[in-house]
This record gives structure tokens, sequence and C-alpha cells, in this order.
């Protein structure tokens, strides 16, 4: 009871503080309005930005000679692009002088369905098959293929290297103080930025779009393992030890069996993630459906952007229904009796008929390559076409009155409140905010990390960026308190709920452009909605687990002593699940961020914009890579910010 | 209060485990702290001058061949980190065990995995059963990590799966039996290798009092029929009289008294065993011979003599209903008599003592 009161309290002056400092800020201001800005056009290079410019060429000019290049990176490069390329000829790219790959459609979709089936059931296998049937009835097989390819060799890499690391974490203590650090680190780390530092050393094509799915999806993966591992039950273990057990018996015949579940669920986050990176890689040279994706938001062409967002869509979606049956089925118990014999004869036509299929698929037409007839994306793309012309001038005052309003009303009042005021009055007054919030260490960190993007010239862009991140951030959590309350409350709307969740944590932020893209046109409103519908579930599902996680007796203590529902919303569900809260608002924010970088693709200007920019003109390639480094920055400050609150708040004394 | 654990100072032959001097302190300077006289603090005070905790403190002890010997304490006691000690499933601080005259201690890493795969055995209070395997392979896992052959240790398992009453379970999995029979697996499981002693870590103590009391009555069985050395640790008291020869009764880490059960209610060492050994009706607890005493003049002690050593409850209906003093004898000498006016004072004697409590 003592924490529940001294909070509003603690609260209260705390917050009394922060509008304190908002206030100021804002007079100051408004009457240094326009003062000191740093504002500087896009194809402009500050020093910082010719420094690394040239830096660039450098590297690019030692390719050839330097030995790190010569006996390292340039091998790696060759046989990482071996690796991917041998499964991309087995499904995707037909050899010289023949018409399909060594395994033509109709043999794929049965291959597909039969290791589904064999990791899980008939029916998620009868569901993949379909999927990746729909993929090629849009018209986007060979995008499709290579897309499966470059995903599952970068997750079969990523895994080779994952699962030993996140083992030897899990059970090592020191392993994981080593390597925590460069995990979390990898969390803040928004896709868009390693592109373009990883194309420079590995040049732009398969290795380099591939290295950069590994760097994102190992750590997920390590993380999921360690966790695995260090998370079984303490008894069994101990009882294996007392039965006089080796280390190495212990980790095979205890340690990961038990956590093979918890393993398997790692795979599944390990290929959701490799898939989201692999479409955004087609920036450096991926191929497959991420290249239709980019040339349509480029070109706004909305029909063909949504057949390849859709194409995506499947993918993913098998993907995720394939993995997590195959979660399930591990932790089912292994069939007996007439069960088993039946799925021993299934097993076995199974792969009979998928022999078939795939032997029909290199020597009959019409298994081989994906008949024409059956292609309906041309429709799909006009009426996709159709359906956004109509919304778009029918709902005009919703679609774009509701951006034009918003974007006067509360986007360029906060973008002028940060970048539109003297720099030094902005970093002093975002210090100051880090102070309250989270102590003095922060405040110094975040002092420092802002002058440096200040150095580095790209002042004024990085607050374009913060703008969108701390509106779209604030609408994150105020949807996902609401409804994660309400799915916390109600296991009704938490089922209700579920489907959308499970869909808004499947799908790469990428394909969200291009609706929002079709409906709100290229703005900086655009990217704020792509990363309120990217964050969101995210946010819901860990305030609607923290609201859950509250002890049912202290609920109960409060109903039965009289409170309104509200009440036990306001006084016992939320301040309990404070940690949640604060977590939740922690991972919106570096969502968002990852988020509104790609934004840069419709419109949004800022950071990303000029990564994107400097991927396709050489002469603000500096400019690019600076703008990496400084959306990195932005988010150690935001992150560190957020994280210290956290921490102060769980040290008060109860 | 530490020197209370009254033990020989020499290593007795017949013992199957001999303790000496055993220290467990958690944190970072427990070496250092064994040697000084901040050892001799109590907890709490230990705790705020270190921030360590003496988990176990100076305990001595031996546990004869085939006895049954019983810790007892309330949580946070170490009676738990105490037989963890013994097999260094947590490594002590300071002493020494002895087990066949080998020091556990000072064995080598592959010496101590020999013993726990053939000597010792423990049962754990959740069961600590493997989920991925099946009764049978649990029940077989001390002798799969030791190398013995898929067959042999089947057929051994089988042979324990019907010794514990689990016949015709050996191919389900853990999670599809009810606790009650899952401790079962983990008793067959500590019986496979055959042990020469078991520790039992509060085994009962997670199941339903019925459930308890069967598992308790199984344990009485199987060391009847085994006659196996057994560590029984527990917090409850009626378990420890009913099961144990000796019975240790630990606090803050000292052990306060170490007594057979009857002896623990007729003199505690204490007043902190005393107010655990109130709520035991002595008669339930001691044994005829006790309450034995002298014929008085006059009395009728013909009648049929009944055994020293029976527990006075059990013997309550013969005495009560025999015409007189029924006479005493042990070992066939006589040792008195006693009468349905002696087992009146002891029920009333025991009734006054729970009311006060």
């Amino acid at each position: 009871m003592n924490a529940l009161e001294s909070l509003p309290t603690w609260m209260r002056k705390r917050s009394t503080l922060v509008l304190l400092v908002v206030g100021v800020w804002f007079v100051l201001g408004t009457i240094l309005a326009g003062v000191h800005t740093l504002e500087l056009s896009t194809a402009t290079n500050t020093p910082a930005t010719d420094w690394l410019r040239e830096f660039a060429a450098s590297i690019r000019g030692s390719r050839a000679e330097s030995p790190i290049f010569v006996y390292f990176f340039n091998p790696l490069r060759g046989g990482i692009e071996g690796f991917i390329e041998i499964i991309r000829a087995v499904i995707a790219v037909p050899a010289s002088g023949n018409v399909i790959p060594i395994i033509g459609w109709f043999g794929v979709v049965a291959l597909v369905g039969y290791i589904v089936y064999a990791s899980s059931n008939w029916r998620t296998s009868l569901l993949s098959m379909a999927l990746l049937t729909a993929c090629g009835m849009l018209g986007v097989w060979a995008y499709t293929m290579d897309t499966l390819a470059m995903t599952v060799g970068a997750v079969l890499l990523s895994l080779a290297i994952a699962l030993p690391i996140g083992i030897w974490a899990g059970l090592s203590d020191r392993v994981m103080a080593f390597i925590r650090p460069i995990l979390d680190l990898a969390q803040i780390l928004p896709t868009l930025v390693y592109l373009a530092p990883l194309a420079l050393v590995f040049l732009i094509g398969i290795a380099a779009a591939t290295i950069a799915t590994m760097i994102y999806s190992i750590p997920i993966c390590v993380r999921i393992t360690a966790h695995a591992i260090r998370s079984l039950k303490a008894g069994p273990i101990e009882a294996a030890e007392s039965m006089g057990s080796t280390r190495g018996q212990m980790l095979r015949k205890v340690q990961l069996p038990m956590a093979r579940r918890t393993i398997i669920l790692g795979i599944n986050q390990t290929t959701l993630a490799a898939l989201s990176f692999v479409v955004i890689a087609a920036l450096i040279g991926a191929p497959g459906l991420g290249k239709p994706v980019i040339e349509a938001l480029t070109i706004r062409n909305v029909g063909d952007g949504v057949v390849a967002g859709l194409a995506v869509v499947f993918l993913a979606v098998m993907l995720d229904r394939a993995t997590t049956a195959a979660v399930q089925h591990s932790a089912e118990l292994p069939p007996e009796g007439p069960a088993l014999i039946r799925r021993r004869i299934g097993l076995i036509a199974g792969g009979v008929l998928t022999l078939v299929a795939i032997y029909l698929s290199r020597f009959q037409l019409w298994a081989a390559v994906f008949p024409e007839n059956l292609v309906i994306g041309e429709y799909i793309a006009n009426a996709a076409d159709a359906v956004t012309e109509w919304i778009t001038s029918t709902f005009y005052f919703l679609t774009i009155g509701l951006n034009e309003n918003f974007t006067i009303h509360v986007l360029n009042r906060v973008e002028s409140l940060l970048a539109n005021t003297p720099w030094y009055i902005t970093i002093i007054a975002i210090s100051l905010l880090a102070a309250i919030i989270g102590g003095r260490f922060v405040a110094i960190l975040s002092a420092v990390l802002l002058g440096a993007i200040v150095l580095i010239g790209l002042w004024n862009d990085a607050m374009v960026t913060l703008t969108q991140v701390l509106i779209a951030t604030g609408i994150v959590m105020l949807i996902g308190v609401v409804v994660g309350v309400l799915a916390g409350r109600s296991a009704r709307i938490e089922r209700a709920l579920k489907p959308i969740l499970d869909a808004g944590q499947t799908l790469p932020a990428f394909v969200y452009l291009v609706p929002v893209l079709a409906l709100f046109g290229p703005s900086r409103f655009a990217a704020i909605v792509c990363g309120v519908f990217y964050a969101t579930p995210v946010v819901v599902r860990v305030v609607a687990d923290g609201v859950r996680g509250v002890p049912s007796d202290m609920v109960e203590a409060a109903v039965s002593s009289g409170s309104s529902t509200t009440q036990v919303v306001t006084k016992v569900q939320l301040p309990a699940s404070k940690r949640s809260l604060l977590l939740g608002a922690n991972q919106g924010m570096i969502f968002v961020l990852a988020v509104v970088v790609i934004g840069g693709f419709v419109g949004a200007g800022g950071l990303g914009y000029l990564v994107i920019v400097g991927q396709s003109k050489p002469e603000l390639q500096g400019k690019g890579l600076a703008a990496g480094l400084a959306i990195v920055l932005l988010g150690v400050v935001m992150d560190r910010i957020a994280q210290a609150g956290a921490r102060r708040n769980e040290k008060k004394p109860a | 209060m530490t020197m209370t654990s009254p033990a020989p100072a020499e290593v007795s032959t017949d013992a199957a485990i001999s303790v000496r001097g055993l220290w467990k302190i958690f944190g970072e300077k427990a070496h250092e702290i064994i040697d000084s006289p901040d050892a001799r603090l109590p907890r709490p005070e230990l705790l705020e001058k270190t921030g360590c905790v003496a988990a176990v403190r100076d305990a001595s002890f031996d546990v004869a061949n085939g006895e049954v010997f019983v810790v007892m304490g309330l949580s946070g006691s170490g009676k738990s980190t105490l037989v963890r000690c013994l097999t260094r499933l947590i490594e002590p601080t300071a002493g020494e065990v002895f087990f066949d005259g080998e020091d556990i201690l000072t064995a080598s890493k592959a010496r101590l995995r020999e013993l726990r795969r053939t000597k010792f055995s423990m049962v754990f209070q959740h069961f600590g059963l493997l989920p991925h395997r099946r009764v049978i392979d649990n029940i077989a896992y001390s002798l799969e990590v030791n190398g013995v052959k898929k067959e042999t240790r089947h057929a051994r398992a089988m042979e324990v799966i019907e010794l514990v009453g689990l016949d015709g379970y050996a191919n389900h999995f853990p999670e599809q039996l009810s606790g009650g029979m899952q401790q079962r697996v983990g008793l067959a499981r500590a019986l496979a290798v055959n042990p020469e002693v078991m520790f039992l870590d509060e085994p009962f103590s997670a199941l339903d009092p019925l459930i308890r009391r069967d598992m308790q009555n199984e344990v009485k069985r199987l060391h009847q029929d085994l006659n196996k050395t057994m560590v029984f640790i527990t917090h409850d008291l009626s378990e420890a009289m009913k099961l144990g020869d000796r019975i240790a009764i630990m606090r803050d880490g000292d052990i306060v008294q170490m007594a057979t059960p009857a002896d623990l209610v007729m003199h505690p060492a204490d007043d902190y065993v005393a107010d655990f050994t109130n709520d035991i009706p002595k008669s339930h607890v001691l044994t005829v011979g006790y309450i034995a005493r002298p014929a008085g003049d006059g009395e009728d002690i013909s009648g049929q003599p009944i055994d020293a050593d029976i527990i006075i409850r059990d013997a309550i209906p013969r005495i009560v209903n025999a015409t007189g003093p029924v006479p005493v004898t042990r070992a066939g000498e006589s040792i008195g008599v006693i009468g349905t006016d002696d087992i009146l004072h002891l029920v009333a004697e025991d009734a006054s003592e729970g009311s006060a409590t």
C-alpha cells in the first residue's frame, strides 16, 4: 500500500519539473525561433560527411589490395554468396541453358509441404502449400523463391553461429556478461543503418544482404537460446547432477531436450526477422520481393506494391505458421499405437508423393513454370489501385484531411520546438529532462551524444526524425495502454486481438509502407502512421502481460474494499504493472525509430531520407553514412533515458 | 549454542556417513569468516557485519548403517543445504564428510561422479523428474550416464518399478502422473542403482496429506525390506517421529539436538525443541518401557507380559482390557508393570501441555 500511496506524489513532483522545463523551452523557442537551427539542405556536405565520403572511397579503393579484404572480407563474401547461390539454384534461379531451377514450382510446393508435415501436422502443411501457390498466383513466383532462398540461407547461417553462442551464453555467466551489451545494442539499432556500411565492405549484392540479415537475426536467436537454457527448472538439473552426469551428458540428455521448445521458438523468431530483413535488404541488392516493393514505393505504383507486399505477407504467414506448429509439435507427447502407425504411413506416402512432384516439376512444363493462366496478380493490382482511388477520393477528409490537420496542429508544433529552436537550447532542455527522468549520468550521456550529432552536422535532420519518433511513440503508448489494459483484463478481448497482434508482429515493416503511402501520400504523417502500426502490437502485448501479471489477490482485495473498475485500473493494475508500461514505452520507441527512418522512403525526410539518398548518390555517400551514425546516437540516447527511468523507478523503496 | 552438537571425536567405523565440523557460509568472503570469531555470531548479526549467511554451522554427526537419520527444522534452518553438502551438490565451506573412510569433500570430480552414480542417490521435494523422458528412462538415468547397456538398465528399471508399485506406468511421461505417482518415480529412480545411502529432501512436502501418509508407509516398508541407510529431511515433526531412528533438529544453521524420538519428547534440549515436541502426544512416541514402574505391593503381576519396545498407543487396548497391571519385559527380563492409571496420567499430561501452547 505504501508504494501506491507514495507514487502519485513522487510523480507529481517530477511531472511539475518536466512541465517547467518544457515551458521554459517553449518560451525560449518561440522568442528565438529560427536562430541557430543548423538547417542544412540535402545536397550540402559538412566537414564530417566529406571526411566520411573520402573514408568510404578509400575503403572502396583498398578492396583489391588491403590484406584484410584479400584474406578475410573478400573470401567471406565469396563463401556466403556461393552458399546462397546453391540454394537459389535449387529453387529460384534457372541454370544457364535451362528454363527452370533444379526444382520447378510444383516440386517446391510439395517439398515445403512435406517438410512442414514432417515437423508438425498435415493441416499446417496444407496451409503452407496453399500460401506458396498463392504467391505464384500473384505472378511473383520467381521473386518469392529468391526471397525464400535468401531467408532460408540466412537463417541456416545464423543458426550455425547463434545456437552455439546462445547455448554457451546460457551456460556461462561470464560469456553472457560479455555478449549482453552487444545484444542490447543490436536490439536498438534500426535495420536501415546496417545497410550502407555493409555494402561498403561487401559490395552491393547477395553477400552484403545476407550478412546484414544475419547481423539482424543472430542476436535475436542468441538471446532466446540463452534464455531457453537459463530459464530451465532447477529441479531436474540438480537431480541429474546428483546422479553423476558429466557436463556433456547434462547438456545432451537434460538441458538441450528440456530447452528444445524455447529454442525452436527462437528459430521461429529468427526466421521472421530474417524474412523482414531480406525484404529491406533489397536496398543493397538482395534479390526477391523487396525489389518490386521498393520500385513500387519509388514510383508510387500502389497496385504492384500491394501485389508484392501480399506475397511477402503470405510468405511471412507461411513461415510463422510452419515454425509455430513445429514449436507446438515439439511440446506434444510422441504418438503411440495406431496414431504412430498412421504417422509413419503418412510420412512414407508424403515422401513418395513429394518425389513424384519433384520429378514432374523437372520434366513437365506445367509443373516446372507457374502456369500463366493461374496468375491473377494483375487483377489484384488493378483492384488495389481502384480501391485506393476510391478511398482517397471518397474519404478525402479522412485521409488527406487527417494528414493536413495533424501535420499543422501537432507535427509542426513539436518539430518547431525541437528543430526550430537554437540547437544549444534544445540540447540543454533534453539533457535536463534526461536528468529529471533518469539521473545525472544519463543527462551527461545525452548531452555528449546529441553534441556529437551537432558535430557530424546533421542536427536539424536528427530533430526532424526525433519529432516523428516522439509523436508516434506517444500515440503508440496511448493506444497500447488502453487496448493493453482491456486485453489484460478480459480473456475474450485478448483472444479476439491475438490474430491481429500476431499479424502485426509477423509482418515485415516494409510492407506497411505500401498501403499507408497509398492512403496518405508521401509525408511525415505517413511515416508516423507506419511507426504506430508497427509498434502498437508489441506495446499492447507488453502492457497486457503486465496487467495480467498483477497478482489476482491484489485485484480481489481492491474490489472487495469497494473500488470501481476505473479505480481498480488506475489505482492497482496500472501502478502495479508500471514496470511493464515503462518497458513497453522503451520497446515502442525503439520499434518506432526503426520504422520512422524507413519512412524516409515515403517522404518523411529526416535522417532516414539521407540514408536512402546516400545509397543512390555517390557524392552524398558520406552524408548517408553520417545519417546512419546519427540514427544510432539518437537511438542510444532515447533508449538510455527510458532505461534509466525504468531502473530508477524500480529502485524506489516500497 | 553452537557447541550443542555433541559428536564423538573419533570417526566411528560402523557409520555409513560421518560428518565432522561441516560449515556452509554463503557469501563472498566465506572462507575468511570460518576461522574468525565472526563465525560464532548469530545469523542476523553475521549478515549485518559481513553480508554472508551461515546456512550450516559446525555440524558433526554419524549416520549408522541401515539407520534412518532425520534432519528436522523450519524453512531456512539449513537442513536442505546440509543434505546437499553431504554429496557436494552444494560445495561446503569447511569440514569433513567420511563415507567408507574416504573424505568426500576432497574427492576428485570423477570420483564424486562415480559415487553419485553408484553409492548415493537422492529424492527431491519437487521430484526433479526429466519431463522429456518416459518413466522407465527417468529411472534408468543414473545407469545410463554410467554406461550401462540399454537392455540391462531397462531390466533393472522394471524391477524397481515393481518395487514401488508403478507397474504399468513404465512408458508414461511424468506429466501424465499424479504428484504421488511422480514421487514414486523419484523413489524408484533413487533405488535403481541399489545405493548405499539415500538422501531424501522433504520428499513428501509437496504432496496431499493422504498421499503423504501412503508414501511415508511406503518408505517405512522399503526401509524394512531393503534396509538402506537414509538421510531424511523434513519440516514435519510427526513425519520425523514416524520414520526416524534418530532425529537432528536444526535452527539457524545449528544442530540444536540430536536424539531418538522418545528422548526428544522426554528431554528436549531447550525451549525451542520443547516448543515442537509439546504438540506430540507422548503416547504416540514413547514406548511402554519409558513409563513402566516397579510393581507396587500386592499388585498382581501374573498377566501376559508386554514388550518394552511397543509404542504406548499400540499397547493401550491390551492394558485397558487387562484386569490388573500388565508386566513389562525387555528381552525376557521383567522391568516393571504398567496399568490403566499410568496411561491416564500420561494422557492427562499430554492434554495439559497441549492446552498450554
